[in-house]
């Protein structure tokens, strides 16, 4: 069985006893939020708010849980939620490899075309957008798929940036340049005085949600690898007011125009860091000319900053899950024999662990160049690799091979010192050196660190029998061991990679 | 007195449901110590062996607790803060004790007389055990059984009395011990020997010194191992003999922590309740040269992620050591004995747990007294590092305090060479967000520091272990104080992020939401 939608997702979740309906009026305005924080600290139901005006809410679906980030994210794949890390890595890996093309539906028959105002009917104050910590620049949309065209060709974008509502009819973007659709708009479409068609796609199917936030190629069709992570072709329909296509099972579709030269206020916002990010800064507007939905639409939002610690959210789960192993099958493919990457469990975005072998002089170094001039430029600040037997998403053994084998005077590697391009979303810059009217990269620059963590010595020899039957015999008397057996379970080889570490 | 020894730790772990009885026979060659490897790695329970072929059964785990990265119902160091409060009444005791009061209650160092011993020792003699009748764990195949958790009880003459120390060691045949001490005890005694020798003996400060059975200062001197002794004295063992300095008033120490039934035997104070004592005599060279006495000045090549017997315990690094050898004369156990024992070199095995609060309160304890203030809020060496790693929460006093911390702590401590400073409003039980902080809040080229390379290696960590030396590293993940205070971005917390009122609704409706899973 393939998830063809949100509300299928969440009706998976219910059966697995993951989700709670929740009756009672709850209020957008901070109240959902707070649930929901609450809910992911304690690793609990995800709740599916059933009582918010003209639409309803659900709080962080994708968040996993602390010792399985990516347990959730495998159930909107029909896969086995209780897989370990290496399974569930190499099974998405494996769909990655095999995209399949979209399909089209007329909107008759697409769920998303339920409803339909454009024009002057058009009200986004109509929906029950949270308002999520107290202090954000206002109320938003922050788990959806932004679908954005590339002028010059047939290339089209799925990305995720979260959207501060203004009024009725406008919200401002995040578009941080250096990602893909911020810099076709501002290095085409702005420079050509242009608007840029838009489309935010509200509760998308699960493939398409996990789509839109790995770093598909450029020109590759985000569709395509949406239907390869489903297992079956993504439904596209139409948008009523411009030529883009969106998956037609969403919950909602936020149609417009993102113009050129035009700024509005966005943020602050308790971001993923876990911190409130400030200062209010300008950001692209979004004219929106059209609004389709289902019927008593769902819309799913992530309270931003829970996932930082011992708790999980959507994004930091989603980073674990989705980006990890598209980051991953990336390396590979590029050529380097990684065996594992992975967001640090506790940091959703900064700091990456990357399990591998140092096969010559040279590699960690060519394999940090490669990434930091790439897909991590702005957000990374730091990888850190471990020996491929280490389990890179057991903070634990990183943190141990991080104190006992990266040694200060050999093994720090700062890339250019105040040299490399940051989003201006951090924290350790003041607000003149994020600046407040750049396009989103910040005005300083800063520097990015790879740690050479991996021994230099022999690996412990640990006998393999002798850990099997430790493990049996405490599994004997009562003693719960899921920490290891979620990261790792049966570790079968894995193909070796061709073409070498060289691009 | 009784009741605060091992056993009573063990009760209330076991009330706590904090203790797993592993009835399966398990062989203590190599084979309980793969056990309980496991189980401090995953952040299990503490394990008592209840089938082991030799005399005593072992506990692993008494003194450990989880990795503070995972979520956990309990504390990294609970179990000790249970083991330092087994005297008290489980209902004044909380289920999770506070960090802060760990460091405060060792770092205030305080000392009570330990003088009046109250009765006869537990243990009793059995001429029918030896060393390989105990049945002490390998750590692995066809090597020594090993002494983890125990303390050598000493006699230094009349001017310093009975002290108690920290030991490693692994059984040589039936009677004979290889015993890794720290240095400054080995000379210490050398001189109480040599003392004794010439004609020092007598009785000082009120304490009567003698050899076995009470007679005069022997040559080489009589000594008592413990195993299976409780919490207070082992952590007083080496609060007594690692770091920079040695004070040898260790049962007075542990008398200071909680009460310690103490008694004597053959004039030396002993912890009375102590599971197995092991009597006998040290020498410091064996004869004939065989067994030389070392140093452990440099980290030891045989580290402790490495599979060699010779796997060091955690406190060896915060010290110089010496090897001597003890003699043993005779062996006495309780009924049915139960000894501690550490799987070394694992991942959060107790002797790292036991090591890392114990040179944390003394850190504590030194820096808030350096300079007149006292801003440090708390000092962590998490297990989880292995010791290699420092982290500190402390008010900034002034641009560039956090080079001046820093270097303070690495000037106090040989064990690490990278320490992590957070602000002083951070959770120590929150160590996920303080290396979050680590990682966000650092501006990663100038807020992480690097010294010229000419600092010594650093003793816990695993490179340079042939005396070079090299850089050290510290991290202010803290607000720079000289920014405005509108720079300064709150935390995205339950607390921080909803006003009073909607907490208010959220907690009161809660159970309603029915989101919890039971």
């Amino acid at each position: 069985m393939t998830i063809d939608s949100l509300r299928e997702y969440l009706a998976v979740l219910e059966a697995h006893d993951d989700l709670s309906r929740i009756d009672e009026a709850v209020s957008w305005n901070l109240e959902a939020s707070a649930i929901t924080m609450l809910a992911n600290e304690r690793d609990a139901r995800i709740p599916l708010f059933e009582r918010t005006e003209a639409a309803r809410l659900v709080g962080d679906p994708y968040r996993g849980s602390g010792s399985r980030p990516w347990n959730r994210i495998a159930l909107g794949l029909d896969l086995p939620r209780d897989l370990s890390r290496y399974e569930f890595y190499e099974a998405v890996i494996d769909r990655l490899q095999d995209p399949i093309p979209p399909t089209s539906v007329e909107a008759a028959d697409a769920p998303v075309k339920e409803r339909t105002v454009t024009g002057a009917d058009v009200d986004l104050l109509r929906f029950p957008w949270p308002y999520i910590h107290a202090g954000d620049g206002g109320r938003y949309s922050n788990l959806h798929t932004l679908v954005a065209p590339d002028p010059d060709s047939e290339w089209v974008d799925w990305s995720y940036h979260r959207a501060m509502v203004h009024d009725g009819g406008t919200a401002s973007v995040l578009l941080l340049a250096g990602e893909q659709t911020p810099n076709l708009y501002y290095y085409k479409y702005e420079r050509r005085g242009e608007p840029m068609p838009v489309a935010i796609v509200v509760g998308a199917e699960p493939a398409v949600e996990y789509t839109s936030v790995m770093w598909i190629p450029t020109d590759r069709s985000e569709a395509e690898f949406a239907g390869g992570l489903k297992g079956e072709p993504i439904e596209l329909v139409e948008c009523e007011t411009n030529d883009l296509r969106v998956p037609a099972n969403a919950e909602l579709v936020i149609e417009g125009e993102i113009l050129p030269d035009a700024r509005r206020d966005e943020g602050p916002f308790g971001d993923y860091f876990g911190y409130m990010h400030g200062p209010r800064r300008s950001m692209p507007v979004l004219e929106v000319s059209a609004i389709t939905h289902r019927e008593d639409p769902i819309i799913p939002f992530c309270v931003e900053g829970s996932g930082v610690g011992y708790a999980e959210n959507s994004t930091s789960s989603m980073e674990a899950g989705c980006v990890g192993p598209d980051a991953t099958l990336g390396l590979r493919t590029a050529g380097f024999d990684v065996e594992c990457c992975v967001p640090w469990t506790s940091t959703p975005r900064t700091v990456y662990v990357i399990a591998t072998d140092r096969s010559e002089p040279g590699y960690l170094h060519e394999l940090a160049n490669f990434i930091f001039t790439t897909w991590g430029m702005l957000h990374v600040d730091f990888f850190v690799f471990v020996d491929a037997d280490v389990e890179p998403t057991d903070s634990r053994a990183v943190v141990e091979a991080l104190a006992l084998h990266a040694d200060p005077d050999a093994d720090f590697h700062q890339f250019g010192v105040e040299t490399m391009p940051k989003v201006p979303l951090n924290i350790y810059q003041t607000p003149s050196e994020k600046g407040d009217i750049q396009t989103g990269t910040s005005k300083a620059k800063t520097a990015k660190t790879y740690i050479d963590a991996t021994r230099s010595e022999p690996a412990p020899d640990r006998s393999p029998e002798l850990e099997r039957r430790a493990r049996e015999t405490l599994r004997a008397a009562g003693v719960e061991l899921d920490v290891e057996d979620a990261l790792l379970g049966g570790r079968p080889p894995r193909e070796e990679p061709t073409g070498g570490w060289r691009r | 007195m009784s009741g605060f020894g091992l056993r009573s730790h063990l009760d209330r772990l076991r009330e706590r449901g904090d203790l797993v009885a592993i009835d399966d026979r398990v062989h203590w060659d190599e084979e309980a110590a793969a056990i309980a490897t496991v189980a401090a790695r995953e952040g299990a329970p503490a394990l008592a062996f209840e089938q082991t072929p030799g005399h005593v059964r072992f506990v692993a785990g008494a003194f450990g607790g989880p990795d503070q990265l995972a979520a956990h119902d309990r504390e990294p160091w609970d179990r000790i803060g249970d083991a330092l409060t087994a005297g008290e009444d489980l209902a004044t005791v909380p289920p999770t004790h506070e960090y802060g009061d760990l460091l405060e209650l060792l770092a205030g160092e305080r000392t009570e007389p330990a003088t009046a011993a109250d009765g006869e020792p537990a243990a009793t003699p059995d001429p029918t055990l030896d060393l390989h009748t105990l049945g002490l764990p390998t750590l692995s195949a066809n090597t020594r059984p090993i002494v983890s958790l125990g303390i050598l009880a000493v006699d230094l003459g009349p001017e310093y009395g009975t002290t108690w120390v920290p030991v490693r060691g692994g059984v040589r045949g039936s009677s004979r011990l290889r015993l890794v001490v720290p240095r400054a005890f080995r000379e210490r005694l050398a001189a109480a020997t040599e003392d004794a020798g010439s004609g020092g003996g007598g009785v000082k400060n009120g304490r009567e010194r003698g050899g076995i059975d009470g007679g005069p200062p022997t040559d080489p001197p009589a000594v008592s191992l413990l195993l299976g002794v409780s919490a207070p004295a082992l952590v007083a063992a080496l609060q007594g003999w690692i770091g920079d300095r040695v004070r040898t008033d260790v049962p007075e120490l542990a008398a200071g922590i909680a009460p310690t039934a103490t008694a004597r035997v053959d004039g030396r104070l002993v912890p009375r309740d102590a599971e197995v004592r092991i009597d006998g005599t040290l020498r410091m060279e064996a004869p004939g040269g065989r067994e030389p006495t070392v140093t452990g000045s440099t980290p030891d090549p045989a580290s402790t992620t490495t599979t060699t017997e010779e796997r060091r315990a955690a406190w060896e690094a915060a010290c110089e050591t010496a090897t001597v050898v003890l003699g043993v004369d005779r062996i006495a156990t309780r009924e049915d004995p139960v000894v501690a024992v550490s799987p070394l070199g694992a991942p959060l095995s107790d002797d790292t747990q036991l090591v890392s609060l114990v040179e944390a309160a003394r850190l504590y304890r030194r820096v808030n007294g350096y300079w007149g203030v006292s801003p440090v809020r708390w000092v962590r060496l998490p297990p989880e590092g292995g010791l290699g790693m420092c982290l500190v929460a402390s008010e900034i006093l002034y641009a560039g305090f956090e080079w001046q911390l820093a270097n303070t702590l690495f000037s106090f401590s040989r064990l690490f060479d990278k320490v992590l400073i957070v602000d002083e409003g951070s959770d120590p039980t929150d160590l996920a967000k303080a290396l979050d902080d680590m990682w966000v809040k650092a501006h990663p080229a100038n807020d992480w520091a690097f010294s010229e390379p000419h600092a010594p290696s650093a003793t816990a960590t695993r490179y340079r272990r042939d005396g070079e030396t090299g850089s050290r590293l510290h991290i202010a993940a803290t607000w720079d104080p000289r920014w405005d205070e509108e720079y300064i971005a709150p935390r995205v917390t339950f607390e921080q992020s909803f006003p009073e009122n909607v907490r208010e609704s959220v907690a009161e409706r809660w159970d309603e939401f029915d989101l919890e899973r039971e």
